[in-house]
């Protein structure tokens, strides 16, 4: 008997390139609405060219302002690398939304790590009254050099709006700059939270 | 006294004598009234020699054995007294006595009869009284006495007296083996050779002695404590007869120290009296020289060679006088070694071992783990403000300095907390802190490389300053042309400290400002033709730029055209 030692010819396996963030939606296309609080509307329109190019040259995302309902709409393109793309942008304008400045925000867009925390004083402490406004006080410090120093040190970048605090910046710096902000809430004087982050660095530093 | 009564004190003191021993035991009255009749005859027979006595008789109808015998004692003190100062003086001189010889020893002879019987006589009133067997012992001797006749003085009778009552007294005892008195003068010659010559010697002397005492009688008899007699004691009455008497126990107690020890001067209380006496009369000569128990030594040997001539001569040798004193230390030593310590010299004292505050004068020596107070006076503070005046304008206040740790790691550079809003964005300080991480090479220059920079260039100016000053052909350095715009503005904004003058001058120099070239004309001095010409080199600037302009837009809007077509082309396919 003869062997049949040809095969039959086996197709060939498919080649498929990977989806691309539209195709991976059905070919649908994703919206984010992002609500602008009326003290951002004016800085939002300022610093416009500057969110809106990094979202729509990098990103690929599309993105309008919505003046009647007063919100940032994002969209995705064909041509979109990255479902996430969307996710980061649309936190990017969050975090401008929040208060922060628009070069601090693009960091969202560049390093995944980073993420915003937000909490309020009377998390930490009850405070009433005078009480309350001494201690916002001492979050910021003269002329902000609290706030400041804890910002550089730590590496985050901190708004202090009212009662709201948030803190943009990797995991371990939020926490240590969460510590160091709690401790302003609760009473310690600055200089003991300067001496305190000093530490804290020189030994994060040494880490790396 | 009249005859008869003498006659009767004779009798008296005949019948005593005769009275078998064993018959004193029980009191009679026969033999009490002889005895107080031969005590008045002794008595009434002393009275003469002594000057002055508060009896002229011995009263003795109803007294007791006590008042008779102070009686005795009040009558018979001062004649001791005398004949003892007798007796030294004719120690001096010897001579004197071969002449009184022949009177005194008749006269002492009675006076020792007399003066036995009184002892008799005392001794049969106290029997059962508290008197001592003292008196027992010396009627004994007395007897002893009477016995011997040439060698009986009252001293020695007391020895022989002893010996006597020894007799009476172990007769139950002994027995044709054993004989006590014999076995005592054994003992007593080995005790004298153990011990050495003194014992020999006073024996000897004691025993000579005795024979000459005729003018002691009353010494002697006194001398109960009279060391002679308690040698004599000693001799002939030892360790046996120890429960007898308590007299003869204290003499013969007496007397064996003194056998060991040399003679003890004034056991008891009336010996410092004789001593003084002795001292008085022999005050010259030797006893100076020699210490308290060489001198009793000496005076006992010098009223026995008072008696004994021959045996010592009265000045010593040299020789003799360091031994004795040699002696005389030992004795002492000796002595302070078998009593009780004192309590300085026992170990542990608590407070009720030694006497009240007893500590307190001795000089006590121990640690003490305090340290002294310190007595402040004026020096001593004085001394102390000086030194903290010179310490406060030195500066030198002995602070506590912490000692330095041990450097195991590099000193980590501590960078100081910028209080100022950071420049950077977030991105671009992560941007950094990655680039540091992955390529340090590439890593922007860190705070401290900067102030290195700073500290360097710091440094070479100050070379080149230097070098200026100290080098004969010095040559400058090549300067290196640094990059700086400088803008145009006044340079009170360029200042941060607010500056006493405020000058409006601006930094730049007005030809620095000036960017033409050529002669330069106010517009007020241009002539027609110059404006004209002017306007429309302007008007060529101007359209060459509008140009520009249109044809940079139009490329911008071809490319989004085509871009747009582009993409209609891909959604078609």
């Amino acid at each position: 008997m003869e062997i049949d030692g040809v095969a039959p010819p086996v197709a060939e396996k498919p080649l498929f390139e990977p989806l691309k963030a539209h195709e991976m939606s059905d070919g649908k296309v994703q919206f984010r609405k992002v609500s602008v609080p009326p003290h951002r509307y004016t800085p939002l329109k300022k610093a416009w060219m500057e969110i809106y190019t990094p979202v729509y040259e990098q990103m690929k995302i599309d993105i309008r302002m919505n003046l009647k309902a007063r919100k940032v709409e994002l969209k995705t393109r064909v041509d979109t690398p990255d479902i996430s793309n969307l996710q980061k942008c649309a936190d990017f304008v969050h975090a401008f939304m929040m208060g922060f400045d628009v070069i601090d925000a693009v960091a969202l867009l560049r390093m995944d790590e980073l993420y915003v925390d937000s909490f309020e004083i009377k998390d930490v402490k009850t405070l009433k009254g005078e009480h309350k406004s001494r201690a916002i006080g001492r979050l910021s410090g003269k002329g902000g050099k609290t706030k400041f120093s804890i910002e550089n040190a730590t590496k985050t970048r901190i708004v202090l709006a009212d009662e709201k605090i948030h803190i943009l910046g990797s995991f371990r710096n939020i926490k240590i700059a969460r510590d160091a902000l709690c401790s302003l809430i609760l009473g310690a004087p600055p200089g003991k939270v300067n001496s305190k982050l000093r530490q804290v660095t020189a030994r994060s530093a040494e880490l790396f | 006294m009249g005859r008869p009564s003498e006659a009767a004190g004779m009798e008296a003191l005949h019948q005593l004598k005769s009275t078998e021993p064993p018959q004193w035991l029980a009191p009679s009255a026969s033999l009490s009234e002889s005895a107080r009749a031969a005590s008045q005859h002794l008595f009434a027979s002393l009275r003469p020699h002594v000057r002055k006595s508060p009896f002229d008789e011995l009263l003795v109808d109803n007294f007791d054995a006590e008042q008779i015998w102070q009686q005795i004692d009040l009558l018979t003190q001062p004649l001791v007294r005398s004949i003892r100062r007798r007796v030294k003086h004719w120690e001096k001189n010897p001579a004197e006595i071969e002449n009184l010889l022949p009177e005194v020893a008749d006269g002492g002879k009675k006076v020792a009869q007399g003066k036995k019987m009184e002892e008799i006589d005392d001794d049969d009133d106290d029997d059962g009284g508290d008197m001592d067997m003292d008196d027992d012992d010396d009627d004994d001797d007395e007897e002893m006495d009477v016995d011997n006749d040439g060698e009986q003085d009252g001293g020695k009778d007391e020895g022989d007296e002893s010996e006597e009552e020894e007799e009476e007294k172990s007769g139950g005892i002994e027995d044709k083996f054993l004989k006590i008195k014999e076995l005592q003068e054994h003992l007593e010659d080995e005790e004298a050779r153990h011990y050495g010559l003194d014992a020999k010697n006073k024996k000897s002397k004691k025993k000579s002695g005795s024979k000459k005492l005729e003018d002691e009688d009353d010494d002697s008899e006194e001398g109960e404590e009279d060391k002679e007699e308690d040698d004599d004691e000693d001799e002939e009455v030892d360790l046996f007869a120890g429960g007898d008497d308590e007299d003869e126990e204290d003499e013969m107690g007496n007397a064996r120290y003194e056998d060991f020890f040399g003679k003890k001067k004034g056991g008891s209380e009336p010996k410092p009296r004789f001593k003084d006496e002795l001292g008085e009369d022999s005050s010259s000569g030797e006893e100076e020289k020699e210490e308290e128990l060489s001198s009793d030594d000496d005076d006992d040997e010098e009223e026995d060679d008072d008696e004994n001539v021959n045996k010592k001569p009265k000045v010593l040798s040299t020789h003799e006088k360091e031994v004795q004193k040699i002696k005389s230390e030992i004795e002492k030593m000796e002595k302070a070694n078998l009593d009780p310590k004192t309590w300085t010299m026992q170990g542990e004292v608590t407070a009720a071992n030694r006497p009240k505050n007893s500590a307190l004068e001795v000089d006590l020596d121990f640690e003490h783990n305090v340290r002294p107070v310190p007595v402040i006076t004026e020096e001593v503070t004085q001394s102390l403000e000086e030194i903290i005046k010179k310490r406060i304008i030195e500066g030198q206040f002995d602070d506590i300095k912490r000692a330095p740790g041990l450097p195991s790691k590099a000193p980590r550079e501590l960078k100081p907390v910028d209080e100022n809003k950071s420049n950077k964005g977030l991105a671009e300080v992560y941007e950094e802190e990655f680039v540091q991480q992955t390529d340090p090479a590439a890593a922007p220059l860190s705070f401290s490389d900067e102030q290195k920079k700073e500290a360097s260039t710091l440094f070479k100016k100050l070379c080149l300053k230097l070098d200026a000053l100290s080098h004969f052909h010095f040559a400058p350095k090549p300067i290196i042309e640094d990059m700086s715009i400088q803008s145009n503005v006044p340079a009170l904004a360029m200042e941060e400290i607010a500056p006493v003058a405020v000058s409006d001058a601006a930094m730049l120099a007005p030809e620095e400002v000036f960017s033409g070239k050529g002669n330069v004309k106010a517009e007020v001095e241009l002539t027609q033709t110059e404006r004209k010409r002017r306007r429309a080199k302007k008007k060529r600037k101007f359209k060459a730029v509008e140009t520009k302009k249109m044809a940079s837009k139009k490329a911008r809007e071809d490319e989004l055209r085509k871009q747009k077509e582009a993409a209609g082309n891909g959604e078609e396919q």
